[in-house]
């Protein structure tokens, strides 16, 4: 019988959340920073806060979206609960309350992380900078990945661990995949249509992976099917709900986690959004229909997991 | 270290002031640590303090927008004890414990040694401390205290002497493990060659402690830490007591009571415990039997406990034998209890409430450390030599008026260790704190938490008001 603590199953799942949410908006920043900058419309860094549904926070504070007050807003600025900095610090609490339940390795990196971000200013996400800096961000986060593979113990907590990361990385995918369409939709001319399909692709890690799937002439159509149903890079959705699923399973049949009806109906009814499929002819629109629905069903197996197991 | 001059200390390394005592068992390390340039020693002890930050030794300070962590200073001097210092230290520790632990099961079941008049009663049961609820209550082997952490103190002459028994929830145990391990990295070649005795099988042992004062019947009990939170100053320690146990470290909010069983909520519902390591005080534990608003406890945790179901370490009401009060009374319960001599005495004490104790004390004011017993953290205490005329007539008047409520004890002027201060070696005062557990018997970790008083001539070592910390040694 399991005897992890709800309480620490919670912590441990958002600590993989909160990790793998600041690698994503470290890695937008990063590619908006600098592929994006042949868009011809120029970057537009108002499509981050749009990215994260962030606009009406922002603009309390801000009167435009411009590099300078984006990149603020999302890397340093700790009154924004989706920053970097905001997630990286989440990340710590939790890892502070399970310190006892993962490496040492593991604290003394998300320790050592959130401790460069702390004393990080303005000068360091300078434009000049920036590039340089957001790579480190995302260095941070991956080298969090392979310290996680070579040393935590693969019990129930590390299940939580990794169900709290696919999570958040089909959640991400999602996003990066609605917004970068409907700009693929929007492109004016073979040029703009080529930079925004590397946008897209690079947002999620995903340019070389798709060149390497999809040799030929491809269609803007094969990126949305690349990034939603590919059984091989890392960060489609359909990869991330399979890895899901079995660690779900594995939770329930080898650590005795509890067996729930509500967490399985969450979980089918994820599988079911993504096999639906978007049709043969993918508009923009139904791609943001089908999209939409993923959304909701992968909030709905987060819900799950809260009351099954973590609110109890 | 050629500059070092202890200043008419004891000192820890090099012995007596006049150089009476012999400090070979410390050569060879004073050898090592001359051949340091200063330098060296401070680039060392750069890279300790910043392997602190980033193992997230730490305490943390809240204010409105921002936390900000803190380690405790970690002086790379070590303190090092011989093995005969040491053996008076343990057998003193044991003895101590038996004593304190054999009083708390009389006061609260037949009382003899309040019948007997050796404690004045009403300075037990008006204890706030005492806890009226536990008389009757039977715990596994009699043992109240399974962890203490005395404090210890060395003179003039070079003897050890108790400035406080520490019986309720000492902390410093994981920077005696976690000193040692920086020690070892900071310093491979400063302890080549010399045999110092190990710390690392502290978790093991605690955990042999908290399986032996399990209810009775239980083959594998579930033990978890109770801690108050990550907002606790003392979470790190926590953290380390739980892992290095192998066991959970929980909050009240993850525990529950059922039919006066113990359990704690996990992801396949309610799995039973046996033992608790609490780290919250008496008040907090229970709100339905202690401190109602408690909101860090567990309800009805207390009447588990009660019934024997669960076994709490420490038990509950062990601050009425670590009280000043009866922290005077000690060397007459050892005589007591075990008919022995005090091993480790006490700082000398004068109890006002007994006349010669009042005539010493108003004879010699301007000399002695006067302290109203209820009071604690320093509040009311008069230090004779530094206090002016007006606030000593002040203190005589108010023990002529109530001097039950006082004691006074000779100024003890610590012993010193080296200690690296800017670009010198310089004396600071220490105190010892080593850690005893006892569930039958009592096992004393070999050295202790010393602390250090890094502000010149102060006598606080509380790193509340800065002090700070070295790794201590015992040479075996």
């Amino acid at each position: 019988m399991s005897s992890l603590s709800a309480r620490f199953a919670e912590n441990v799942y958002w600590l993989a959340r909160y990790v793998e949410r600041a690698e994503n908006i470290a890695r937008i920043i990063h590619i908006n920073e600098t592929y994006a900058r042949d868009d011809p419309g120029g970057p537009d860094w108002a499509r981050v806060v749009e990215l994260y549904a962030d606009g009406e926070r922002f603009a309390q504070n801000h009167e435009t979206a411009d590099a300078a007050s984006v990149v603020h807003f999302y890397v340093l600025d700790k009154d924004n609960p989706t920053s970097i900095r905001s997630a990286i610090a989440q990340a710590r609490e939790n890892a502070r309350s399970v310190r006892h339940l993962i490496s040492t390795e593991m604290w003394t990196h998300i320790n050592m992380f959130h401790s460069r971000l702390q004393s990080m200013t303005r000068t360091d996400v300078r434009s000049a900078n920036l590039s340089r800096v957001a790579t480190s961000l995302i260095c941070d986060c991956q080298t969090f990945e392979g310290i996680i593979e070579g040393t935590f113990v693969r019990g129930e907590p590390w299940c939580f661990f990794q169900a709290g990361k696919t999570l958040e990385r089909a959640d991400q995918t999602t996003r990066i995949l609605d917004m970068g369409y409907g700009r693929l939709a929007a492109a004016e001319g073979e040029a703009a249509h080529a930079i925004r399909r590397a946008v897209l692709l690079r947002s999620v890690s995903g340019y070389y992976a798709f060149r390497a799937r999809h040799p030929a002439a491809s269609q803007s159509s094969d990126i949305a099917m690349f990034l939603l149903y590919d059984r091989q890079f890392p960060r489609s959705v359909s990869l991330c709900v399979a890895r899901l699923s079995e660690r779900l399973r594995e939770l329930q049949n080898r650590h005795g986690a509890k067996i729930s009806a509500d967490v399985e109906k969450a979980r089918r009814a994820l599988e079911f959004s993504l096999e639906t499929g978007p049709g043969a002819e993918l508009s923009a629109a139904r791609l943001h229909d089908l999209l939409d629905q993923f959304q909701i069903s992968l909030g709905r197996v987060s819900d799950a997991l809260a009351t099954v197991y973590f609110n109890q | 270290m050629a500059a070092y001059d202890p200043d008419g200390f004891f000192c820890e390394l090099f012995g007596g002031a006049a150089g009476g005592a012999n400090p070979a068992h410390a050569a060879k390390i004073i050898e090592r640590l001359n051949q340091l340039d200063i330098a060296a020693l401070r680039r060392r002890a750069g890279d300790a303090k910043q392997e602190l930050f980033n193992l997230g030794i730490t305490f943390t300070v809240y204010t409105d927008r921002d936390s900000i962590d803190r380690i405790l200073p970690f002086d790379v001097i070590p303190r090092v004890l011989s093995r005969e210092d040491w053996r008076i230290i343990e057998t003193g520790v044991k003895q101590r414990i038996a004593a304190l632990n054999a009083f708390l099961h009389d006061v609260y079941h037949d009382a003899h040694v309040l019948k007997d008049g050796i404690v004045p009663a009403e300075l037990v049961r008006g204890n706030e401390n005492y806890r009226p609820e536990m008389e009757g209550v039977d715990l596994p082997h009699g043992t109240y205290i399974h962890i203490c952490g005395t404090d210890i103190v060395r003179d003039d002459d070079g003897n050890f002497c108790v400035l406080e028994d520490n019986g309720r929830t000492p902390s410093g145990v994981s920077y005696v493990v976690e000193n040692r391990h920086l020690m070892m990295r900071a310093f491979p070649d400063l302890a080549d060659g010399v045999r110092i005795a190990d710390v690392d099988m502290y978790g093991e042992k605690l955990a042999r402690t908290m399986e032996g004062i399990a209810p009775a019947g239980i083959a594998n009990p579930e033990i978890v830490v109770l801690s108050p939170g990550i907002y606790n100053s003392a979470y790190f320690e926590h953290v380390f007591l739980a892992r290095e146990m192998g066991v959970a470290l929980v909050e009240g909010r993850d525990l529950v009571v059922e039919n006066d069983k113990v359990f704690m909520k996990t992801t396949s519902g309610r799995a039973p415990v046996h033992v608790i390591y609490r780290r919250l005080n008496d008040d907090f534990l229970d709100p339905k039997a202690f401190r109602p608003d408690s909101m860090l406890g567990v309800p009805g945790l207390f009447g588990a406990y009660v019934k024997g179901n669960v076994t709490l370490a420490n038990a509950v009401g062990t601050g009425v034998a670590d009280d000043k009060a009866v922290y005077a009374y000690v060397p007459r319960l050892i005589k007591y209890y075990l008919d022995e001599d005090p091993i480790l005495p006490n700082v000398p004490t004068n109890i006002c409430r007994e006349r010669d104790g009042l005539a010493r004390t108003l004879a010699d004011l301007e000399n002695l450390v006067t302290k109203p017993v209820g009071e604690a953290g320093g509040v009311g205490v008069v230090i004779g030599p530094r206090a002016s005329r007006r606030e000593l007539a002040k203190l005589r008047a108010k023990l002529n008026a109530d001097p039950d409520n006082y004691v006074s004890q000779p100024m003890v002027k610590l012993s010193v260790c080296p200690t690296l201060i800017g670009r010198a070696i310089e004396p600071r005062h220490v105190d010892l704190r080593p850690f005893a557990l006892t569930a039958q018997d009592t096992w004393v970790l070999p050295g202790g938490l010393t602390r250090v008083a890094l502000k010149r001539g102060s006598l606080v070592v509380n790193s509340s008001q800065g002090g700070g910390s070295k790794d201590t040694w015992v040479l075996v």
